[in-house]
Order: structure tokens, then C-alpha cells, then sequence
């Protein structure tokens, strides 16, 4: 297999995931996509090393790289800063419930809901909500990703959706109040 | 609409489209690699070696014997 088709491969296998990673991390995908891009820099420049090891171990090298970036403080505050930045020109559009709206507004307005929930998530629930959900990820492949148990992922996945089930409630709740 | 449901919405809206993967690909692709580090020739390696030898040796003798 040639270089670029070896890359293919690694890339879609694992694109999903570590953005959804870093979305989960950090809650602005954009930012996500270029740390995603730079963690797909440096595959791209150990690809001779990555083709050597089983999948286990490349998934592994790609998330301990992902893991690196995401702890560099300096990169993580101003994106941070940008986050915010831009969310403050640009308000979160707040969901109206109970509005005389079609079905597929409906479905964005709970959508909408559940990212601001999800928002206000701990860190580490959030993370493991957003694999799960965005990148498709089981609990054992969100475990071994993350390093840490497969039960401590499921336990974070729980705990997560219950809080998002809670904000769901409140906001059928208000809608029916109106 | 269940939990799934809104959550899969929701995660619609966050998740790197095909568009974006292919930009970033393609921009990693068009990365040059970084080259091999230039290496000098074995045969400079063995005179620079044997000349340095020979300087050290020189320039170590005694003053007297170097007379």
C-alpha cells in the first residue's frame, strides 16, 4: 500500500473520534477540527512507524498525541478565548418552546437544548458523551482512548444522559407551561 | 422523540462533515515530509578523522620533542 493510501486509511478510521475528542474538550468544533488536523500532521510525518503496529496500538498513538495537544494550557486558554470571543458576537439562539413550529425545527430547537445541556456538563462526561455520540464510539473504545476503565466511561455516559434527559424535561415542561 | 434521538441531532450538528475531513487531508498531503538529514561522505568522515588525529597528536607533544 503506498504512502497516501496507508494515511487514507488511518485518517478515516480515526477523524471522527479524535475530533469528536476535542469537541468534547474544548466545545467548539472548529478549534477541534484544527487540533485534528494537527494530530493528523504528525501521523502523517510517523506514518512509516504507525503501519508497523497492530490497530490497538495505533489508535492508542493517535489518542496519546490527541491527549498531548489537548493538555498544551497555552493553545487550550486561547482557544478558549476565541470560543468565548465569538460567542459573544454571536449569542447561542435561544429555543422557544411551545412555538407553532414544523416538526425538523422542532428536532433543532431539542438539539439546541441538548448542546447548551451539554455545555454545562463536566468535563469528562462531556468528553465521554461526545465520542459516544459524535464519533461513534463505543464505551471499551472510549476506555481505551481515554485510558481509563471501560466502567468509568459508562458511569460518565449515564450520568451524562441523565442531565441532558433532566434539561429535555424542563424544556417540554416550559413549553407546555406557555 | 427519544433521548437518542435529540442526542444524534445534536451531534449532527457538531461532527467534522466529509468536506472538512477532505480539506484537512488534503492539506497534510500536500506536507513535504522532512527530508533525510544530509550526511557527509564516509571518506570525508576517514580524512577528517585522521587529520584531527594527527593535529591532536601534534599539538599534545612536548615542547622540547616538538623542537
Amino acid at each position: 500500500m503506498d504512502r497516501e493510501a496507508e494515511f487514507r486509511r488511518l485518517f478515516d478510521a480515526h477523524r471522527g473520534p479524535v475530533h469528536a475528542y476535542f469537541t468534547g474538550r474544548i466545545g467548539d468544533r472548529q478549534a477541534a477540527a484544527d487540533l485534528t488536523q494537527d494530530v493528523f500532521l504528525r501521523v502523517w510525518q510517523h506514518l512509516d512507524k504507525l503501519t508497523d503496529m497492530p490497530d490497538d496500538g495505533q489508535r492508542a498513538w493517535v489518542f496519546t498525541v490527541a491527549r498531548n495537544l489537548s493538555i498544551d494550557a497555552g493553545r487550550l486558554t486561547r482557544t478558549r478565548t476565541d470560543t468565548e470571543r465569538t460567542l459573544a458576537r454571536e449569542p447561542a439562539r435561544q429555543p422557544q418552546p411551545g412555538s407553532p413550529a414544523s416538526v425538523p425545527v422542532i428536532a433543532a430547537e431539542r438539539a439546541t437544548v441538548v448542546g447548551e445541556a451539554i455545555k454545562e456538563l463536566p468535563e469528562d462526561q462531556r468528553v465521554a458523551l461526545t465520542m459516544a455520540a459524535a464519533g461513534t464510539m463505543t464505551s471499551g473504545e472510549i476506555a481505551a482512548a481515554l485510558g481509563v476503565p471501560a466502567g468509568t466511561v459508562r458511569y460518565r455516559l449515564s450520568m451524562a444522559r441523565r442531565a441532558l434527559a433532566t434539561a429535555l424535561d424542563n424544556y417540554d415542561h416550559a413549553g407546555e407551561e406557555r | 422523540m427519544s433521548l437518542d434521538d435529540d442526542i444524534s441531532a445534536w451531534a449532527a450538528t457538531v461532527r467534522l462533515t466529509d468536506a472538512e475531513a477532505d480539506d484537512i487531508f488534503g492539506r497534510i498531503a500536500a506536507t513535504p515530509l522532512p527530508g533525510p538529514t544530509p550526511r557527509l561522505d564516509a571518506q570525508w568522515w576517514r580524512g577528517f578523522t585522521a587529520d584531527f588525529a594527527a593535529r591532536m597528536v601534534t599539538s599534545t607533544r612536548p615542547v622540547r620533542q616538538a623542537a
